[in-house]
């Protein structure tokens, strides 16, 4: 591959139709990243991280819709196999809130907690639709997927990307893997595999995803709001502003009404 | 249109936002309270006024303590105002984060509080500090009130500034936490007419203010239920075992919607100090719980 | 593998059966997508559980676990029906024209010449008619030729007969038909891949053959894209096998002497194969001496001459099997004094490891070296034990990990690829190699001072290391290399070894790989420049480590061009003659002699010059023929007289003890057991991040029959066989399923096999093995992990 350079938009065009469940993504990203992991628990026999969070920076989600026949097709759609990741939004809910600034966006047009600047207010969280942030207890702050900021720097590919042996994670210049995407959906098409479709490639989901995705069912079944769904926690300022504003004109008024009652009532008391 | 969907996860905002949420409700609703008793009552209503700008100070001591240990790193709990990145000093303020927004009034009426508290002190002959009572004048009671009304009422907002399921699907938040403040200072100020008898008189105003607040903050109550609903997300924060909570809301609009059955507006003084221990305490109950409801039901 | 990992992206078809490899080989996995993404190729993944494998291929089929000599005799039968095999390369290239002689019969699932005693067959009885040089008649017509027998051993395996063994109905099998038949075209190439889903049955060997058989037919062998592709187990296991660590063979696949082989023309008599066909050049027969002596001169040196047959006396020749269970049920006869296992857990990998338990407590001793506690290091705290009953010594030396060390390691694919050490060596822990030199200098010493009974052996071993207690695997691997003696140089092919003990060669496949440039298994000249590395774009990249053999990346290549040398698909060829010589990869043939109707043969290293379709090489049978499991839930439909099959061998019975087996009445359900993707067997229990990933025992249950049973994900359940138990956790779904396999419903379990007792969840005590069979297949006594019967309740 070429030389990673700043000033140009990286990002993962993860293929789903080819991700065969390994979680060596998992895995490379806790080895790289020094990240121990949260303490072992039986979830449901094959996912057993159950999400993204401070520990897991890649996730890989299984829905089990294999049907109960003696013959059936795989082609990456009965079971569904998918290693989830932070998006890198062009518009990041996450940075839109972020009190502190930590969450900035790198040279590389990637979204980035910077470690000593986060304090763990966690109002990230709360934002992120994708469930991808979480606080650690380590460290006290929030963490994500750092699209290997520190590897990039050095001309590294990321840990995962370098890790899945399927290439399902392919790692490129955003606008490269966009090509690549369209190109593995027509010929997905062309082989008759219709519901696989990209999501997060074009500007209808958060501007555009740096991180995108094809996927071999709904969005929604991966834990992705779909278009209509993909909003920014800021529409809710006015709104929000506003009825606090009624209230707040209505609770003087309130004030006002009682005082009045109150004076009324003492001047016909004294009348 | 089906349901709205959410895949947030949990920020985990628990005992400290909760109690955070409480008193900034009751902060903010006291101090604007007073200022109308202060403003616009009669002279005998400057004792309950006090009582006001007393009740809005403490929790003002106690927020910012609360918000630095529910952070991560409480040590860096001024990158708040600061922004420390590197190459990119400066002050942080965006006004389209509530957060931030939020840290800053906070501030500012932290500063605020401390003063109408000290110049009350002043006035009742517990101080000496006459700059402060130069301070704690009209307009400046004003434009504190301003940011109590704002502090009482951005805590939903910035619930609802999220993609969380129930927070972000409704806009009503920011009033509903505000009348439900308001309801709660009234509640409370009057709880502390027992220790200071002199501003009995005022107690018939914060009733009726109290009624009329329980039935705003009913009103919200429906507004919130109905874009729930619209949303597809009134299961998560009225199912169980949360409806237990939602009853306590409501068991503490009783005494004020009661009121306004019986009593409609008029402003009996008498009445309200009868019950005075019982009543204001369910109303307080109220309005933790109404906000236990909204911030643990979708993240435990 | 015949090819290699590469290669499989030149398939057009994929057939996986009884290999699993998206979790047990995903990173070799890249290439099936590859030929998936790249040219389309198809997967069709046979299991019986839907797996991560399946999640990618085009077709899953579930089939009952031990049929697959049903489902690949199905499919021969289907191309043999319909003429589908690719006749001019069957003609050619294999023994479908050879005439068996007379007295070969078939009848009621029982092969000719079984001796009811011994219950072996006498393979000398399945042999050619030949004429007075040996060779054989050839005659396709013949209604004794191969050809011949081979459509009516398998025209029994129609599809129905198919549907009611392996459970895969009718026309689905014929789906799977029909894509395979396509495979018989010289432009279409089909490729096997399997691992031990195959071999871990009583029928193994046959259920490989089976595949082979099939790739015959359609004209695969030797052809990129195409072959019988075993994707082996450890990152070395490839390495183990080709230096013998199978006791059967000396290095190089040599057989190992027999009692009353006297001299080294009795043991040649018995293990080099006689040329049957005047145009084969029988390589491997016609050198065994040369490789076998160079052997003797490796490991004996001066001590092996002319005059005492270069020391062939001094080679064990063991009267008793000496496989894996055969170790064990030694011990359990009490007849074995003690054991050392290195890299290697007895406890938890053997079958019916209550057994194995008990072999381990009857020993003298016990020597574990390896880089942590093993089950087998810390046996008798498996739950259940008593120490106090317990007379063994347990020793444990630490072993360095293969982290901690270089060396190479032989992949699959064949390739040595050298290895540097990644961490040094941690406390006391010692390289195997050390621990192993010091033992043997040690005995040796024993021998010197108190003399014994036969030591020269042990004596006359020559270790020609700067420090024998220290050898260096750079040493080593030069040893195996093999010199001139008289030069003393290192040579650089085995066609220069030479049988009157001029040349040394520890392993004869492995010269040339450490010649007088170095050491080539170093090399790494690979995709950084894909146009100087590959010349013939078929990514051989000869310059990329070092393959056995002779750096050839496609055996049986020759066969990969028709009889006149041109690639049957020239987009995809193996060699092609050009221009007086062979072009492409290293040919699998004289590298001079050019094609033609009077040229060589293209299997050089059969004594036939052709593939095989009939064979006496293994010990159950010239054809496979499918066999139930010792444990099944049906008699077989072909012959219930004859179920399992005859040659199996069952331990506990011909040691005098019962056997323990179940019965379908109280066992009903069938198991198989296998890997997940996040362990290697049982030493990840000591990895923090895999335990994370899978911390707990499972066992995966159809939900039909968790539905029966009132069982749901993550229930505890007790999965118990005629030989013990396991209480783990329920994983409830579709993957595994019901088949409707002879008429009745039949449920299929999964389990995983990584746990045990040690490791960091040690509350994690249940071994996967306490439920297996003690029993092996005739030829390899491989157990039968894949298929044995059970009960399952929920506690
Ligand atoms: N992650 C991981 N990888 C490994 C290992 C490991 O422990 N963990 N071990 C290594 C070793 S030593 C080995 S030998 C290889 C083994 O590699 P594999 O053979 O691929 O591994 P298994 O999981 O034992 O079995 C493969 C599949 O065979 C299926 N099967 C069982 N019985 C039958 C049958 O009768 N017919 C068919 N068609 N399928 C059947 C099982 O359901 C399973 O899915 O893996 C190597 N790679
Ligand atoms: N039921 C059932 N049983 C099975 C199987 C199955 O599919 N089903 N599969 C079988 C198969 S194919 C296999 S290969 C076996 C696997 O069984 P094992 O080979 O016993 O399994 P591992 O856990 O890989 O054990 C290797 C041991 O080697 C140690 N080790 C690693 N490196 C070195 C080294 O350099 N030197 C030394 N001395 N030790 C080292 C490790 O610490 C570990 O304890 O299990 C078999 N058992
Ligand atoms: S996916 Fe979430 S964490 Fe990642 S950039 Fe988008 S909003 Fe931020
Ligand atoms: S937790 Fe850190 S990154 Fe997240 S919003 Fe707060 S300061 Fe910003
Ligand atoms: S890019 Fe780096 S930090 Fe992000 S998931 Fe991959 S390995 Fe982890
Ligand atoms: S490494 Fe690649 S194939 Fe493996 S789970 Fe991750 S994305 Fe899927
Ligand atoms: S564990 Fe090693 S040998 Fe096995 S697939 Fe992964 S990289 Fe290859
Ligand atoms: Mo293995």
């Amino acid at each position: 591959m070429p030389h990673i350079t700043p000033g140009q938009a990286y990002g993962f065009f993860t293929d789903t139709s080819v991700c065969i469940g390994c979680k060596a993504c998992e895995v490379a990203c806790k080895q790289w990243n020094q990240l121990e992991g949260n303490a072992p628990s039986f979830l449901d026999g094959f996912d057993n991280t159950g999400r993204l969070d401070a520990e897991n920076w890649r996730h890989v989600q299984f829905h089990d819709d294999v049907p109960d026949e003696t013959l059936s097709e795989g082609n990456g759609k009965a079971w569904l196999l998918m290693s989830d990741v932070c998006k890198h939004c062009k518009q990041a809910s996450c940075m839109e809130v972020c009190p502190t600034n930590a969450i900035i966006r790198t040279e590389f047009d990637s979204v980035f907690i910077q470690p000593d600047v986060c304090n763990g207010c966690r109002n990230c969280i709360a934002a992120c639709p994708y469930d991808v942030i979480g606080a650690s207890h380590t460290t006290g702050i929030a963490q994500k997927c750092t699209l290997c900021y520190d590897r990039l720097q050095n001309d590294m590919t990321p840990a995962c990307a370098k890790a899945c042996p399927t290439e399902s994670i392919k790692f490129g210049p955003v606008e490269e893997l966009r090509r690549t995407a369209v190109e593995r959906l027509q010929t997905l098409h062309a082989q008759g595999v219709t519901q696989a479709s990209l999501y997060g490639h074009d500007e209808k989901v958060y501007g555009g995803l740096n991180a995108f995705f094809l996927l071999m069912d709904k969005p929604e079944k991966y834990g992705l709001p779909d278009e209509r769904n993909a909003v920014l926690p800021s529409r809710n300022n006015a709104g929000g502003y506003l009825t606090a504003a009624v209230t707040a004109v209505l609770g003087v008024l309130g004030g006002l009404i009682a005082l009045r009652r109150r004076r009324e009532k003492v001047s016909s008391e004294d009348g | 249109m089906g349901d709205v969907q959410h895949f947030a996860g949990p920020p985990d905002w628990l005992w400290y936002i909760l109690a955070y949420f409480f008193l900034a409700g009751l902060s903010g609703g006291s101090y604007v309270l007073a200022t109308l008793l202060r403003l616009r009552g009669a002279p005998g209503d400057e004792p309950m006024a006090r009582i006001g700008y007393y009740i809005a100070f403490p929790p003002m001591v106690l927020a910012p303590i609360l918000l630095a240990l529910d952070l991560g790193q409480p040590l860096r709990f001024w990158h708040m105002l600061w922004n420390t990145t590197p190459g990119h000093p400066g002050v942080n303020f965006k006004y389209w984060s509530p957060m931030s927004i939020g840290s800053w009034a906070l501030i500012v009426f932290g500063a605020v509080t401390t003063v109408s508290f000290a110049a009350s002190l002043v006035r009742d002959g517990k101080l000496r500090l006459p700059l402060v009572t130069w301070l704690d004048n009209r307009p400046f009671n004003v434009f504190g009130s301003l940011f109590g009304l704002f502090i009482a009422g951005y805590t939903g907002v910035l619930l609802s500034v999220s993609n969380q399921p129930v927070w972000s699907d409704t806009w009503a938040l920011g009033g509903l936490f505000l009348a439900s403040g308001l309801a709660g200072s009234a509640a409370l100020m009057l709880l502390l007419t027992r220790f200071r008898p002199e501003a009995r008189p005022s107690a018939g105003m914060l009733s009726v203010s109290e009624r009329l607040y329980a039935l705003l903050e009913l009103a919200l109550i429906a507004v919130f239920a109905l874009t729930l609903i619209a949303a597809g997300t009134q299961g998560q924060v009225f199912g169980l075992p949360w409806l237990v909570l939602w009853l306590v809301v409501l068991a503490g609009l009783i005494p004020g919607l009661y009121g306004l059955a019986t009593e409609r507006l008029s402003p009996n003084g008498a009445a309200a100090l009868r019950h005075s221990l019982a009543v204001p305490l369910l109303v307080l109950a109220g309005v933790l719980a109404l906000r236990a409801a909204v911030i643990f039901s979708i993240q435990v | 593998m015949t090819n290699h990992w590469r290669d499989i992206r030149h398939a057009d078809l994929i057939l996986v059966n009884g290999a699993n490899p998206a979790e047990a080989h995903p990173v070799g996995f890249r290439w099936l997508m590859r030929a998936k993404l790249d040219r389309g190729a198809k997967i069709i993944h046979a299991d019986p559980r839907f797996t991560r494998t399946s999640a990618v291929a085009d077709t899953y089929v579930r089939i009952r676990t031990g049929t697959d000599v049903a489902y690949f005799g199905g499919l021969i039968n289907y191309i043999l029906q319909n003429r589908l095999y690719h006749d001019e390369y069957v003609r050619w290239a294999t023994n479908a024209g050879f005439v068996v002689k007379e007295g070969y019969a078939f009848k009621d699932g029982m092969f000719n010449g079984y001796d009811q005693e011994q219950g072996v067959y006498n393979t000398k009885l399945w042999a050619y008619e030949t004429d007075d040089e040996g060779h054989a008649r050839i005659d396709l017509d013949h209604p004794r030729s191969v050809i011949n027998l081979l459509r009516a051993h398998y025209q029994r395996y129609d599809p129905d007969t198919v549907a009611r063994i392996t459970g895969i109905p009718r026309e689905q099998f014929l789906q799977v038909a029909r894509q395979v038949g396509e495979m018989g075209r010289p432009d279409k190439v089909m490729t096997i891949v399997y691992a031990v889903g195959l071999t871990h049955h009583t029928t193994g060997v046959q259920l490989i053959r089976s595949g082979a058989l099939l790739q015959l037919l359609l004209g695969n062998m030797g052809r990129p894209g195409g072959g019988m592709n075993a994707e082996r187990g450890h990152a070395n296991i490839q390495g183990n096998t080709d230096h013998a660590i199978s006791w059967d063979i000396l290095p190089g696949y040599l057989r190992i002497p027999a009692p009353g082989q006297k001299d080294i023309k009795a043991y040649l008599d018995e293990s080099a194969s006689v040329k049957q066909h005047p145009r084969a050049v029988n390589f491997f027969g016609e050198n065994y001496r040369r490789y076998l002596v160079s052997l003797l001169k490796a490991w004996y040196g001066e001590a092996a001459t002319k005059d005492n047959e270069f020391a062939f006396d001094y080679l064990p020749k063991p009267a008793a099997n000496a496989s894996w269970i055969s170790i064990f049920d030694q011990a359990l006869r009490g007849k074995m004094q003690g054991i050392l296992l290195s890299g290697m857990t007895a406890t938890s990998i053997g079958p019916d490891s209550n057994q194995v338990l008990q072999a381990l407590s009857n020993l003298k001793w016990l020597c574990v070296m390896d880089p942590f506690a093993t089950t087998s290091s810390e046996f008798w705290r498996a739950p259940g034990m008593d120490p106090a009953k317990i007379q063994t010594e347990v020793f444990m030396l630490p072993a360095t990990h293969w982290i901690e060390k270089d060396g190479s390691f032989t992949n699959s694919g064949r390739w040595a690829q050298w290895k540097d050490q990644v961490l040094p060596p941690e406390g006391e822990a010692r390289h195997d190699h050390w621990i192993l030199a010091e033992l043997f200098l040690r005995v040796r010493d024993l021998y010197e001072t108190q003399g014994g009974k036969f030591p020269d052996p042990v004596l006359k071993m020559a270790l020609p290391y700067r420090n024998p207690r220290k050898p260096e695997l750079d040493e080593i691997a030069q040893e195996i290399n093999g010199r001139d003696l008289r030069t003393g140089k290192r040579l650089s092919t085995f066609v220069d070894l030479k049988d009157d003990g001029t040349t040394s060669a520890g392993d004869w496949i492995y010269t040339g790989h450490y010649p007088e440039e170095g050491n080539l298994t170093k090399r790494r000249d690979g995709v950084q420049d894909p146009g100087r590395n590959d010349p013939t774009g078929m990514g051989f990249y000869p310059n990329w480590a070092w393959s056995w053999p002779a750096n050839r990346r496609i055996l049986y290549n020759r066969a990969s061009a028709d009889e006149n040398g041109r690639p049957w698909d020239p987009e995809r060829p193996g060699i092609a003659w050009e221009n007086g010589q062979w072009a492409g990869d290293v040919p699998d043939y004289p590298p001079t002699t050019g094609p033609g109707p009077d040229a060589p043969l293209p299997f050089i290293m059969t004594g036939e010059g052709v593939g095989r379709l009939f064979s006496n090489a293994v010990a159950d049978g010239p054809f496979p023929e499918h066999y139930e499991p010792i444990e099944s839930p049906i008699a077989n439909p072909l012959h219930p007289q004859v179920s399992a099959t005859p040659v199996a061998f069952r331990y506990d019975e011909r040691a005098g003890r019962p056997n323990r087996f179940g019965t379908p009445a109280d066992y009903p359900y069938v198991a198989t057991s296998y890997r997940l993707t996040e362990h290697e067997h049982y030493v990840t229990q000591n990895v923090e991040h895999l335990v994370q990933l899978q911390p707990e025992a499972f066992v995966e249950v159809p939900a039909g029959l968790a539905r029966e049973k009132g069982i749901a994900t993550g229930d505890r359940v007790r999965v118990s066989s005629r030989r013990g138990k396991l209480e783990v956790r329920a994983v409830v779904t579709n993957r595994l399923g019901p088949l409707n396999v002879d008429g009745r419903t039949v449920y299929q379990i999964g389990i995983p096999i990584h746990w045990g007792f040690v490791g960091i969840n040690t509350g994690q005590h249940w071994l996967a093995n306490a439920l297996t069979p003690f029993v092996g297949d005739a030829s390899a006594r491989t157990p039968e992990y894949k298929a044995f019967l059970v009960d399952i309740e929920k506690i």
